[in-house]
């Protein structure tokens, strides 16, 4: 059997973003593994680990993407495949890069996060099971295989969540709560530096076109009350919010 | 020509959908406009439906697949010779717009605030980098977009159009084994115009009484952080931030809320935002317009007391 992780490299949620040009500017940002990828990484070792065969990640992105991509194999993913592609790509047109690849991996199935924490984008992981003719289930809370040729999962839904029996190949997409990824050790480390990394070079042009960013900050009244006088406190907060804010 | 999807609870139409239909009549520069009811009880749906919209079609699938939504989206796109179809921004349909816009070739726009033409593309604003960017986007025909929730006027009623069965061969792939749909108590989160949300810092799940009792004085829906739902003390399906729920309400109220990125994320564009916590060095006081610094087992009785004495 042979599980995949598709993952990205995106800015430290922590770190402060900057705008330069009318583009975001990523230049001195801790850029990491994105945390919705971690899980899907965390997913197909477990399943290897389980099952046997193969753990493999794949990753879409610029040649720094590299740093995430030895994080995943110092997790303790087999191999890496590293589709590289420098700038915006819509949803649709990363699901027809990655579905070449996986298509010849041919894999038992296919997880990637839930949501991209730099483009907002929930769409890769659906995007990709069209490409490749597969089902897919998203925000996915726990994978169980039955055999070579399903798997029940549970995933969330708007509201509420449900429990689903599932044909592979399939594509699933990370909730949390899917795992508790690891964290790497130091000899994983050592060892991710030795695996094999295979690089792809991507020429492919984006359907959809990023015209302008911008960071608008809502300003804030910053309005502190001490809250000492608990009761004195509240009285003022809610004469505020009626008198001033006009929200209650 | 445009097909709008059109959200529903096998009843009536929610209000998402008369939002989508607003954004599809603001395109009419690029055609008629027709709807789409998949699911359950459809023909029922799509008679409501026929109120706004001339031609809607019925797609009677059953319940819920991704895989079945964007076969019939597909189908009625093909079928009325749409060249933009537009839902209404959530999880699942944010799994099967996706499936689509594949189906289509088309451009796909997530999460949209609003959306324009010029006629041979569509333009639109969203936001991204976990809510704290908001970015213009433009994508040729043909295009699949989400109109985020409340963020367009709602459609009112306009002439009357006609239902037309549409046949689809759903595929199978997923089998739905089991559903458990939430228990909806109140007001709902993504609609509530306020929310009362409660952290880790309120100390046990007991003390969410307080946050019930503030939200219910204030005709709120009550929120909780992911420390809170991870320590079992809340329902996943109050969690607000990155991987809960997404609110942008008239007010926030954040008590015994640190205010992590993640949870920024998920409410940094309500209108007003409250916080109530004893560390004055918290990260929610940054983006607070009124906070108290104070201990919230005081705080919180007083402020429901201070509520209830207003609203008589």
């Amino acid at each position: 059997m042979k599980f995949i992780a598709v993952i990205r490299q995106v800015p430290d949620g922590e770190s402060r973003l900057k705008i330069a040009g009318g583009k975001v500017d990523l230049s001195g940002v801790t850029m990491i593994l994105d945390q919705m990828d971690e899980w899907a990484v965390e997913e197909v070792i477990r399943l290897q680990e389980k099952h046997g065969g193969e753990s493999v990640v794949v990753a879409l992105g610029p040649e720094r993407t590299e740093e995430a991509i030895r994080t995943a194999l110092a997790m303790g993913a087999d191999r890496a495949v590293h589709l590289v592609a420098d700038d915006y790509l819509d949803p649709i047109s990363q699901a027809e890069a990655l579905a070449e690849t996986l298509r010849a991996e041919a894999p038992t199935l296919v997880i990637s996060g839930g949501q991209q924490a730099d483009w907002d984008s929930q769409a890769l992981g659906a995007a990709t099971a069209e490409a490749l003719g597969w089902p897919v289930v998203s925000w996915t809370t726990q994978i169980e295989l039955e055999g070579q040729t399903h798997a029940k999962a549970r995933h969330d839904l708007d509201e509420g969540a449900e429990l689903v029996r599932v044909a592979l190949p399939a594509v699933f997409t990370t909730q949390q709560g899917l795992n508790e990824p690891r964290y790497p050790t130091l000899p994983g480390i050592m060892k991710a530096k030795r695996k094999e990394l295979k690089k792809l070079p991507l020429s492919i042009s984006s359907r959809v076109e990023v015209l302008e960013q911008t960071i608008q900050e809502r300003s804030r009244l910053n309005k502190m009350i001490d809250g000492k006088d608990p009761v004195a406190a509240a009285s003022e907060l809610v004469r505020l919010l009626h008198q001033e804010a006009k929200v209650i | 020509m445009i097909l709008v999807v059109l959200e529903h609870d096998t009843q009536r139409l929610r209000k998402g959908a008369l939002e989508a239909i607003s954004r599809a009549r603001q395109l009419s520069a690029l055609g008629p406009v027709s709807g789409l009811v998949i699911g359950e009880n459809t023909q029922m749906v799509a008679q409501e439906a026929a109120q706004y919209l001339p031609v809607v079609y019925a797609a009677e699938v059953g319940g819920y697949t991704a895989e079945k939504w964007a076969e019939a989206a597909y189908a009625a796109a093909q079928k009325s010779g749409a060249r933009v179809v537009i839902a209404t921004g959530g999880r699942q349909s944010r799994t099967w717009t996706p499936r689509l816009a594949y189906k289509m070739k088309a451009g796909l726009m997530e999460d949209t605030l609003e959306t324009s033409t010029d006629g041979s593309s569509v333009g639109g604003t969203r936001y991204s980098f976990l809510n704290r960017v908001t970015e213009r986007q433009r994508a040729a025909l043909p295009v699949v977009l989400t109109a985020k929730p409340n963020t367009t006027p709602l459609a009112e009623p306009h002439g009357s159009g006609t239902v037309e069965s549409l046949r689809v061969d759903a595929p199978a792939g997923v089998e739905v084994l089991e559903r458990v749909l939430e228990q909806k108590k109140g007001v709902s989160l993504t609609e509530a115009t306020v929310v009362v949300t409660g952290g880790r810092g309120l100390g046990s799940p007991e003390a969410f009484a307080g946050v019930e009792e503030l939200a219910r004085a204030l005709g709120a829906a009550v929120g909780a952080t992911r420390a809170a739902v991870d320590a079992g003390w809340r329902p996943y399906g109050e969690q607000v931030g990155q991987t809960g729920k997404t609110v942008q309400p008239s007010l926030y109220i954040a008590l015994a809320v640190s205010g992590a990125v993640q949870h920024q994320s998920g409410m940094n564009k309500s209108k007003y935002i409250v916080a109530v916590n004893k560390d004055a060095e918290a990260p929610i006081f940054k983006i607070a317009d009124y906070g108290i610094v104070g201990d919230v087992h005081q705080v919180l009785p007083a402020l429901i007391e201070a509520v209830k004495k207003l609203k008589d």
